[in-house]
């Protein structure tokens, strides 16, 4: 306790003993008129206490009654709530969105890596190597060309070379 | 006042209606009104001095318990809890009146300078029939000089002297320290001592 209200309103409940007592009893100046005061209080509490406490609850049952049935009104509309606005939201909420797209993210991925495993490219074959060499190289070949295409049709894969000063001697491409 | 071993029991019964309560059992809470619409009523009633208003701040306060019950945890007893509830709805209700009404029941500014413990107001001299009549005078004055006091005023007074709760189980009810429920008491004493002195001392 550190306020002067509240060492005083201590003392007047009787709620200071011992030292505390003593202390706050030497501080007051006027120790009578203090102690009338605190008769006077004691006096006011009785009247309180005398004159507030019995106000009846008139209408018990009806009291009890009213609030079971508000209540009962309260739940049904908080059910008639939750119903309308789990009707009326969209299914598309924000947590559902997200874990949506982490799990087409997570089933993109997979395809993906499953594609790329499968369709490994084929080595490069040796011989198409040499020509691009050939191609590459402008001694050899200054104006080389060379382009790949496909005849469905036929499944097969064409190479068209132009320019090439001389083909490799090795002919069976990979 | 309730012994400790009554007190025990009674916190256990309690504790199960509240769990009960928790559970969604509306008869547990029915039990649980049942033991304190009464005192909840006088309070309030003490409060704002309209049983109409106390009825409806009554309900309001039980149906916001009913609501809230889940989060109860059992740290305070019961009675505290709801009385915390109480004292949030009755408070507002009254600082909104007060607001509509222009502030003019209430004023915390100039509670201090009204308040003269050496001053003795003039008993009442008109002498009253019947004995009833007087004593409805005197409720009279006290629920003005009560209604003269800030709603957490008026909270404390009633609660340490009608209610004769403890400083601790106050200071719990109205969200509050120790300290500031003594110095509310301090200020509110002092100035319904200044209002109804001659009450108390012709009675």
């Amino acid at each position: 306790m550190t306020t002067f209200e509240e060492k005083w309103t201590a003392w007047l409940d009787d709620q200071l003993s011992g030292r505390e007592l003593s202390e706050f009893e030497a501080s007051l100046p006027d120790k009578a008129a203090a102690q009338a005061e605190k008769a006077e209080a004691k006096k006011l509490g009785e009247l309180l206490k005398r004159e507030l406490t019995a106000h009846p609850l008139k209408n018990e049952e009806f009291f009890g009654h009213q609030l079971r049935e508000r209540i009962v009104r309260d739940s049904r509309d908080q059910h008639r709530e939750r119903a309308r606005r789990s009707a009326t939201s969209t299914w598309w909420t924000i947590p559902r969105l997200l874990w949506t797209g982490t799990a087409s993210l997570a089933v993109f991925l997979i395809c993906t890596v499953l594609v790329i495993r499968q369709e490994r490219p084929a080595e490069e074959s040796q011989y198409l190597t040499q020509i691009l060499n050939a191609r590459v190289d402008p001694v050899v070949s200054p104006n080389a060309s060379v382009s790949i295409f496909e005849v469905k049709q036929d499944h097969a894969t064409v190479l068209w070379t132009e320019g090439l000063q001389s083909l490799p001697a090795d002919y069976a491409a990979k | 006042m309730q012994t400790e071993a009554t007190l025990a029991q009674s916190d256990v019964s309690e504790l199960d209606l509240v769990k009960r309560c928790q559970a969604g059992d509306t008869e547990a809470f029915d039990e649980l009104v049942t033991r304190y619409r009464t005192r909840v009523f006088g309070m309030i009633y003490n409060m704002v001095h309209s049983e109409q208003d106390a009825w409806d701040l009554a309900q309001e306060s039980f149906l916001k318990a009913w609501k809230s019950i889940g989060r109860f945890r059992g740290q305070s007893s019961f009675y505290t809890w709801i009385y915390r509830i109480v004292m949030n709805v009755t408070i507002d209700w009254l600082r909104k009146k007060q607001v509509k009404g222009g502030g003019a029941e209430f004023d915390d500014a100039i509670q201090l300078r009204e308040i003269d413990p050496a001053s003795k107001t003039v008993p009442k001299t008109e002498a009253l029939p019947h004995q009833a009549m007087e004593r409805d005078e005197i409720r009279v004055r006290i629920e003005k000089a009560i209604g003269q006091l800030s709603p957490e005023h008026r909270a404390v007074i009633l609660m340490k002297e009608i209610d004769e709760m403890q400083y601790h189980e106050i200071a719990e009810a109205l969200g509050c320290s120790i300290g500031t429920v003594m110095s509310r008491l301090f200020y509110a004493r002092k100035k319904l001592q200044s209002l109804l002195r001659d009450v108390y001392d012709n009675v």
